[in-house]
């Protein structure tokens, strides 16, 4: 069954809201901390709205207002997101308060917004939208879960329209905990071209991708989502390799009509080892590009980089900011995306035209 | 159709499914002084604290240096006797799948390293088991789950949706077995977080009374095994019950309270009724969220009122035996309305003893044996306008 992507918003590290020029003006300027370009929040959401909202919810909701105005639709028949790290602007809020005053004059405010269903609550608030509302997370497959849930609903309810979105904020109290944790990369150790890091540790980036899809292809459809799968645990070169060839047999794809693969490298050496592995010898005659350039690392870049694989397609150009070779010549038809999250968790999907 | 095959609970009435059966079936409530809990408000509240320290949670499991936080511990506690439970032998037999729920996970932790944490040296146990859905990761890896796992955090009605999705992911063959539920711990972070809502009474909650003060909190985790038509089939199973029906839905209200008229609730209930194909006379009993907030469950009992109308079904809230223990409450709720279907037997709503005023119902109070229950309806909504409903029926 086609699940096609009626409209996107995205949010991110790069200018992702206008995108005309589609980065040929950016440059990959990997720090450690890969803060989003903010959007002026007042265009999507009403101010009285917006004054208590942290920045997931600002970006969350801003990025799910784009994708519905993109696919022409005020209201949809499910929402459904996925966060890796929930709302942690407002947890570390409430937690530190707890802390620093021993549990006294505390005010609800940072509690009531800090669970994971705020962001996917605060947009069914803003549109009315009383229908199926889902909110995920799984680490480094909380989007994927989202999207897996969508393509059954899609399954199960022909002829709707659904929002889905992948999301997560990277706000300087949880990258200071990630750097005690001897996660983030060394400011020295950052080099532009991530698939050669020779180092460990990554650059934390953060965002929010929200996508409209729907059974039935309009006037707004974009690009279509061909292929979902997840998995909790790869057992070396080959059973990736084993794992790629059964998705690509089950889509009716051969390797060779992959035109593009967005691999989610993170800069971590040890990380990255088996996608490098898989890389140059499943994909030796394929571009690859290396999508967390643009967007650093967080639990929901796929959502990002799912974002990336459908503009591409719908403007046939590679940004040059992500290609050396960049390849603008010819037919850019099916994008696969293999993403890893320290290298545990692994999904594929796939972006097709249509 | 989706088959319950197997069943797994903790919580404060007990470490299993026959210690809370025998609490069921006693009226004896789990809710009393605060032990565990390190809060600053331990002698001013009450709540539903699983009766074992983190060791002796590990030792339960059989483990040793696990460095599993509380939430991880009763959820793989949970899962162990859900697949004992269910005959499972080898995983591996079948397309296995491992939904699990939380709305915190591990905050126990994270609230207690935190400082620690920042100021001194990094400690294995934060902040890489902070994620809400760590827990899954590891009791899918202890249990060798590996075909699908994925957490769901929609605040206390995370586990309806957890047993929700697995029921979908069999229906869309996608999944040939699946462990669906939820955990949470007690921790500060929640505690603190009601406290500050005030919605906690500081005795025994009182669900649909009309003098009712608020909701105790509770903690613990629950589980069901979910299996296809085929599997039961094939394997010559006996199910427990049959998960029939389910719907979720959003109030799209407020953050945190519910609509007066319970519109949210209303339409979960109603997609439930539509997928088990019944009409809501069917239904024999109904395991209510009631939290013993004043919002809750007069939204709730509104929402009972439209879809029931004149006919509204013996109904009880089971939370004043468990307290309310979040994204847990709903597998903990699954697994009593699976009891009361086995046992022909309701429990009874605990505490409540004056009518509400702003309407005409009033729950089952003592325990009400041979009622023969075929279809039991359970409900859970929570912050984020998020309602889902559950309907079991007699296999």
């Amino acid at each position: 069954m086609a699940m096609y992507i009626n409209g996107t918003g995205c949010i991110s590290h790069q200018n992702t809201i206008d995108v005309d020029d589609f980065f040929e003006n950016s440059r990959i300027d990997l720090l450690p901390l890969l803060p989003t370009q903010e959007p002026d929040y007042k265009d999507y959401v009403p101010t009285n709205m917006l004054r208590r909202m942290s920045h997931i919810i600002k970006m969350g909701v801003a990025a799910a207002k784009i994708s519905l105005q993109q696919a022409e639709t005020e209201n949809v028949d499910a929402i459904i997101t996925g966060t890796g790290l929930g709302c942690f602007e407002d947890t570390d809020k409430f937690l530190k308060t707890i802390i620093e005053n021993n549990e006294q004059l505390l005010t609800p405010t940072s509690f009531i917004q800090s669970t994971h269903n705020t962001v996917a609550g605060q947009i069914a608030l803003l549109i009315k939208c009383h229908n199926y509302n889902f909110t995920y997370t799984q680490q480094g497959l909380s989007f994927e879960s989202a999207l897996i849930d969508a393509a059954m609903f899609l399954n199960e309810n022909k002829n709707s329209n659904i929002l889905v979105g992948g999301l997560d904020e990277a706000i300087q109290p949880y990258y200071d905990l990630l750097v005690k944790a001897g996660h983030i990369k060394k400011q020295g150790d950052v080099i532009t071209e991530i698939e050669k890091n020779k180092t460990k540790g990554f650059c934390l980036g953060e965002g929010a991708s929200f996508f409209v899809l729907s059974t039935k292809k309009n006037k707004t459809t974009k690009t279509q989502i061909k292929g979902i799968k997840t998995f909790t645990a790869i057992k070396g070169s080959n059973d990736l390799q084993n794992k790629l060839t059964a998705f690509l047999q089950e889509l009716n794809l051969s390797v060779d009509d992959v035109n593009l693969v967005l691999s989610g490298n993170s800069g971590n050496v040890e990380d990255d080892k088996l996608l490098n592995e898989n890389n140059k010898h499943f994909f030796s005659k394929t571009d690859i590009a290396y999508f967390k350039t643009l967007c650093g690392e967080y639990f929901t870049a796929s959502a990002f980089a799912l974002w990336l694989a459908s503009a591409i397609i719908e403007k046939q150009k590679i940004p040059k900011a992500l290609t050396q070779e960049h390849s603008n010549k010819k037919d850019l038809k099916n994008i696969l995306i293999i993403d890893q999250y320290r290298n545990t968790e692994y999904s594929f999907m796939c972006v097709s035209s249509c | 159709m989706v088959f319950v095959t197997g069943i797994g609970i903790i919580s404060a009435i007990g470490k299993n499914v026959s210690e809370t059966l025998s609490s069921l079936l006693e009226s004896r409530t789990g809710i009393g002084k605060i032990n565990h809990l390190q809060t600053i408000h331990k002698d001013n509240y009450v709540a539903g604290e699983v009766n074992y320290s983190l060791q002796e949670l590990e030792n339960l499991a059989g483990l040793k240096n696990s460095n599993y936080n509380r939430t991880t511990l009763l959820s793989l506690l949970a899962t162990q006797e859900a697949l004992i439970s269910a005959e499972i032998k080898d995983i591996s037999t079948h397309r296995t799948g491992f939904i699990s729920a939380s709305s915190v996970g591990g905050m126990c932790h994270s609230e207690l390293l935190y400082k620690d944490f920042l100021e001194r040296k990094p400690h294995k146990n934060f902040i890489d088991t902070h994620y809400t859905g760590s827990h899954a990761t590891d009791v899918a890896k202890h249990f060798g789950i590996i075909d699908y796992v994925t957490t769901i955090s929609t605040a206390c009605s995370s586990a309806a949706n957890a047993i929700m999705l697995g029921a979908r992911l069999i229906n869309n063959n996608i999944l040939d077995r699946v462990v669906v539920g939820g955990t949470d711990a007690l921790c500060k972070f929640t505690f603190n977080g009601f406290n500050t809502l005030m919605i906690l009474d500081k005795e025994w909650c009182k669900p649909f009374d009309n003098n009712r003060k608020g909701l105790n909190l509770g903690e613990g985790a629950a589980y069901l095994v979910l299996e296809s038509e085929r599997v039961v089939k094939a394997e010559n199973k006996k199910p427990l019950a049959i998960l029939s029906g389910y719907g979720n839905a959003n109030d799209a209200f407020h953050q945190t309270a519910s609509s007066p008229d319970g519109q949210g609730a209303y339409a979960a209930i109603q997609k439930a009724l539509e997928v088990a194909n019944l009409s809501p006379i069917k239904i024999d009993y109904i395991n209510a969220h009631g939290t013993g907030t004043a919002n809750n469950d007069s939204s709730e009992a509104a929402a009972l009122q439209n879809i029931f109308k004149e006919n509204i079904p013996p109904f009880s809230s089971t939370k004043a035996f468990t307290g309310h223990t979040l994204a847990a409450a709903a597998s903990i709720e699954a697994v009593i309305s699976i009891l009361s279907i086995q046992q022909k037997t309701i429990f009874p709503n605990l505490n409540c003893v004056t009518h509400m005023q702003d309407t005409k119902l009033f729950p089952v109070t003592s325990l009400q044996k041979n009622a023969e229950l075929n279809h039991v309806l359970s409900n859970s909504f929570g912050f984020g306008g998020n309602c889902s409903s559950l309907i079991f029926s007699k296999n």
